[in-house]
């Protein structure tokens, strides 16, 4: 089988910047990437790259194809791949220095007095124990670019020692002083990581969840539990909320297609309530029937990121009640947070989607094309959260010139912005300042998070993905552009 | 360089797999120690790829001399006795000292170490995490070593062991990359570059698995036994081509897997209908290779291995490893069945070590699969484990226990080394090629069955490999020149030590060879090679 590659190069101690070595090789069927270097290897000496095991134990290959990072022996060789080096500092072409964050992997403090763990202790560690120290989480963590924060698989390691009765060090302080709370919950670590170990959900949101019951959660996040507790929601209100805006019932031009409940959140209710609106509107122009309960509240969110648990049995209780004492089968979210928070954290008995999901399944009446150039933001809730890319990019490719901006966390979410809002505001202006550089008109995204975070710091206007549906449906109704 | 350019320490340990790792911990205890890695610590070798498990006697039914006589009845009485005593006793201290510095065994239901039946066994002694055993014990010593004074060298290749008279002084190493030397002087040196199964065609083993550790100390002129003593594990996966000979670990026999050929014949109950697909390696490999060559094998030239009568979570708890690399390689375990051929696994020879880990050589211990002695002529699942831990603290301690030498370095020793990495900035022929017709011809002549005709060969094409100009074309390839090196050297041994064996005996089968006697009768001992003399030993032949 013949492969040709783009394979990075940079040898720090003579080039002043990398390149790319196209090269083609012969490789059996099956090859694994790391055999095509060793082809690639025999061709060029020289090329600088790292392995052991060969079948995924040790951790020593990951590097990135096509950007995404993966373990070098077991991902599939394939023809026109591009091969680079994790991001982190590197020694000599895919060779990362990997000393920096191993070395920031605590190790066990047990004594003599101790007690064995369980069977359930064990089974309870043990997801966060496969971890193979490959450090691709490490290369992909935005809050350890901005923040003291010593990242991912550091903070795996916190927790699996917290969980073990015979360590004897208080890894909740550690944790605290080495960034805790500077995730922002971007889901990024786990997505890439080759043993699937969900850090952000079980071990940073556990590990301060532990915090939390020692007293040591932020001052803000405690103000934010407080708000939601007297308020049921997360956020102070504003002039006239979405809920004080609409009917129970919204009915749509014409038969009906389909009926939902829909799920507002705090955001969209308290702070953005032209976007919810302009939403409302879109789903009723496609024929959907939408029921608003008025007595739904915070989704928990913010509490579970922030390890504040005590209230939220309440919330999921009354959110799920809700909708169920109607008898609706369907909930549609128009924030990533929640629709994440709905799918991932709660046991509904009804289907939960997320607007863009809902708009691209049933299909949509076509809109008129505005004249923008977009560049849209990937919230990571939606993104990693959902497993959602494709559908804002179908209900926008026909509206308006889309600019594809690879996806990076805005520093909206995990609580940053109120508990660390140096971390979440350096994020913001680097997302800010990458989606500006592509000259777009408009920043686009589907989440009230993000939205309203960037634009804190973008010189263009933010606008949710649904105001631009409406807007394109006004154009059409005015007839100022024709229909192609 | 210059030879004044050195790091001083009391002990210097040579490998950062399980018995690297374990020696260190034990040396520091003693005075500066300081662990030498080709990999990143932790990272190399063969201990973190362990899947199977630890062999250690617990429970109340096993028994210490139960677990020496199948050790040493499946090792076919050439193990060293007094390593197996010490082996089986210190075993279980060892396990329970890893549980205290923080490893997750599995447990069962009453709150104990899980144990699991493995070949050759007569009571299920073999602890286990899931398939990730080795890994488990790796963070394990991992975890204990970040807290410990133990200075480390990472990604840096012993090239040679330096010598004052008869005793090892110290050595000189390379930057794998950089190609910068560096020498270390120590009072009391550790060798623990693990095993060398790399010089096959088909190898369960690591990129570090090239036999370093065995050529270093030939060259430095310790003595090495049954080095002929070569474990072929039955189960190897056969694809995707460049993944052949990665391990399929034995626990997916331990749990119930079957072994069935092309015609779909359970086929081990013609070999061993005891034991069946339990029975010891040695026996299972060459059934395998029987039904391969006499036609009843798969196109790939392999035989099934089948878990699917078992309940899907039962595999996808206690095989994860094995569900997850298959999945990756377009084959679900679950409902299809394996594909498995021997590989090269293990070799059980290696440098003559006492209990305490002393080799021949003063000033050099040695423990973990660069030593030989205690697995005799095959060995048991779950014993290397063991092995890394008991022999890595024992040479440990006698390193740290070394009285401090003055030990000068011999700048004669130091320019021979320089002199030959110069050689290969002028030499022709690319490492790679060298090493692949190392293990072709080590595969086909000096494999699983064996004829003096065919390791006389085998011989002459190490050795004539020996002398071929290998080449460097930047700094970073020297390492590899001086490893394919490694690897033909001790492949000679290998070759050499099975000349001398006129037997069949555990994983050595000489077909050419027709004997009246079975293991337990053999009139012979140890095969020995070193600088100085080789050898096989005689014995007295029991009643
Ligand atoms: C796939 C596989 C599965 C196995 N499963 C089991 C099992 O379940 N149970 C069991 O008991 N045994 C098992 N074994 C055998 C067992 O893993 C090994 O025998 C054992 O781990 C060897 O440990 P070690 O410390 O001696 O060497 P290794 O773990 O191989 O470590 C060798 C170290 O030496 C270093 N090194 C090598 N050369 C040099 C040099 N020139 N300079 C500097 N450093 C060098 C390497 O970087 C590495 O750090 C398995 C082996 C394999 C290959
Ligand atoms: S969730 Fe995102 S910010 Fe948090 S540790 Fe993972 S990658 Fe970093
Ligand atoms: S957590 Fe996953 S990605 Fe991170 S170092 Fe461990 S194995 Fe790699
Ligand atoms: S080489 Fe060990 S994980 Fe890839």
């Amino acid at each position: 089988m013949r492969i040709t590659a783009r394979i990075y190069r940079f040898d720090p101690a003579c080039d002043s910047e990398p390149h790319y070595d196209t090269c083609t090789v012969d490789v059996e069927e099956g090859a694994r990437v790391l055999h095509l270097l060793h082809a690639a290897h025999e061709r060029d000496p020289t090329l600088s790259y790292r392995y052991c095991c060969g079948t995924g134990q040790c951790g020593s290959c990951a590097l990135r194809v096509d950007g995404t990072p993966v373990l070098a022996c077991m991902e599939e060789a394939r023809d026109g791949i591009t091969i680079e080096p994790l991001n982190l500092p590197i020694k000599k072409d895919l060779v990362i220095d990997m000393q920096p964050a191993l070395s920031r992997l605590a190790g066990i403090l047990s004594q003599s007095e101790q007690r064995p763990p369980t069977r359930e202790e064990v089974e309870a560690i043990k997801p966060l124990r496969e971890c193979i120290e490959c450090l691709a989480c490490v290369s992909v963590c935005p809050a350890m670019e901005v923040a003291e924060f010593t990242g991912p698989t550091a903070m795996r390691q916190q927790m699996r020692l917290t969980l073990d009765p015979r360590d004897h060090a208080d890894r909740i302080t550690e944790a605290i002083r080495d960034g805790l709370f500077t995730c922002t919950t971007c889901q990024n670590c786990w997505k890439v990581c080759p043993k699937n170990i969900q850090i952000p959900g079980k071990a940073i949101e556990k590990l301060r969840a532990l915090a939390n019951r020692k007293g040591l959660t932020l001052p803000r996040h405690r103000e934010v539990e407080q708000l939601i507790q007297e308020t049921g929601r997360s956020i102070p209100r504003g002039k006239s909320t979405f809920l004080e805006q609409v009917p129970e019932v919204i009915e749509p031009d014409g038969e009906p297609r389909k009926t939902v409940g829909f799920f507002v959140g705090c955001m969209y209710d308290f702070r953005l309530p032209e976007s919810a609106l302009d939403a409302i509107e879109v789903l009723r122009r496609n024929g959907i029937r939408v029921i608003i309960p008025h007595e739904q509240v915070c989704c928990g969110s913010p509490l579970i990121r922030t390890g504040q648990l005590q209230f939220l049995d309440h919330l999921q209780r009354r959110n799920i009640q809700a909708f169920t004492s109607r008898g609706i089968d369907t909930v549609v979210t128009m924030c990533a947070g929640c629709g994440s928070t709905l799918k991932n954290d709660y046991r509904t008995p009804f289907v939960v989607k997320d607007i863009t999901e809902i708009l691209t399944e049933l299909g949509i009446e076509k809109p008129a094309r505005l004249p923008l150039r977009v560049a849209y933001h990937d919230p990571c809730h939606a993104l990693r959260g959902q497993g959602l890319r494709e559908p804002a990019r179908i209900l926008l490719k026909d509206v308006v010139e889309m600019i594809e901006v690879p996806q990076k966390c805005c520093g909206a979410g995990g609580g940053t912005r109120s508990g660390c809002p140096e971390v979440s505001s350096a994020l913001g202006k680097k997302r800010a300042e990458e989606l500006a550089k592509t000259g777009a008109d408009v920043i686009v995204s589907c989440c009230p998070f993000c939205e309203y975070h960037i634009a804190g710091f973008a010189d263009r206007p933010v606008k949710n993905i649904t105001t631009i549906l409406r807007q394109a449906y006004r154009r059409k109704d005015l007839g100022a552009c024709p229909e192609q | 360089m210059r030879a004044d350019d050195v790091i001083s320490c009391h002990v210097l340990v040579i490998g950062s797999g399980g018995a690297g790792a374990r020696a260190a911990i034990e040396a520091q205890k003693y005075g500066d120690t300081v662990l030498i890695s080709k990999s990143v610590v932790g990272k190399g070798g063969c201990t973190p790829m362990a899947e199977g498990g630890y062999n250690a006697v617990l429970r109340a039914g096993d028994s210490c001399v139960l677990h020496e006589e199948d050790t040493l009845r499946g090792g076919a009485y050439l193990n060293d006795p007094d390593l197996v005593q010490v082996l089986v006793r210190e075993s279980p201290e060892r396990f329970r000292e890893l549980l205290e510095w923080g490893a997750l065994f599995d447990i069962s239901s009453d709150n104990f170490p899980a144990q699991r039946s493995f070949g050759g066994q007569r009571f299920p002694r073999t602890c286990y995490a899931g398939d990730r055993s080795g890994h488990e014990m790796m963070l394990t010593l991992l975890e204990h070593l970040r807290n410990s004074d133990v200075k480390i060298l990472q990604e840096m290749a012993v090239l040679e062991l330096l010598k004052e008279g008869d005793a090892v002084i110290g050595t000189v190493a390379m930057d794998a990359r950089s190609g910068e030397m560096t020498v270390i002087r120590a009072d009391c040196t550790v060798l623990a570059t693990g095993g060398g199964t790399r010089m096959y065609d088909i190898s369960t083993n690591s990129a570090t698995g090239t036999g370093d550790g065995y050529a270093l100390g030939y060259r430095a002129g310790a003595t090495l036994i049954d080095m002929e003593m070569v474990q072929f594990h039955p189960t190897g996966a056969v694809y995707p081509y460049d993944v052949r000979g990665r391990l399929v670990t034995e626990a997916v026999r331990g749990e119930g897997g079957i072994l069935l050929n092309a015609e779909d014949e359970r086929f081990m109950a013609r070999y061993d209908p005891q034991r069946m697909e339990l029975s010891t390696r040695d026996v299972v490999a060459r059934a395998i290779a029987t039904e391969v060559e006499e036609g009843r094998g798969t196109s790939r030239k392999g035989v099934y291995l089948d878990v699917t009568h078992l309940p899907a979570k039962k595999i996808e708890e206690r095989l994860p490893v094995m569900l997850e690399q298959f999945l990756k390689f377009g084959v679900d375990i679950r409902c299809e069945p394996m594909e498995v051929a021997p590989t090269a696994h293990h070799i059980m020879g290696g440098l003559q070590i006492n209990p305490e880990g002393k080799t021949s050589l003063s000033g050099l211990c040695a423990c973990g699969e660069v030593a030989g002695g205690v697995h005799g002529a095959n060995r048991l699942g779950g014993n290397a484990l063991a092995e890394t831990q008991v022999f890595g603290k024992r040479a440990g301690e006698s390193a740290g226990r070394a009285p401090s030498r003055q030990g000068r370095i011999d700048p004669l020793q130091l320019e021979a080394v320089e002199n030959r990495v110069e050689r290969f900035f002028s030499g022709t022929t690319p490492p790679w090629v060298v090493s692949r017709q190392l293990q072709k011809a080590m595969w086909e002549n000096a494999g699983i069955f064996r004829t003096q005709i065919g390791l006389r060969d085998a011989l002459k094409v190490t050795e004539s490999l020996l002398d071929v100009p290998v080449c460097a074309v930047s700094s970073q390839n020297i390492t590899e020149c001086f490893t394919v090196r490694n690897m033909c050297l001790s492949a000679s041994l290998v070759a050499r030590s099975a000349l001398l064996r006129p037997e069949s005996r555990g994983a050595h089968v000489r077909s050419d060879v027709k004997q009246t006697w079975d293991a337990a009768t053999s009139p012979y001992g140890h095969t020995w090679v070193s600088l100085a003399s080789q050898g096989i030993m005689r014995q007295e032949v029991a009643g």
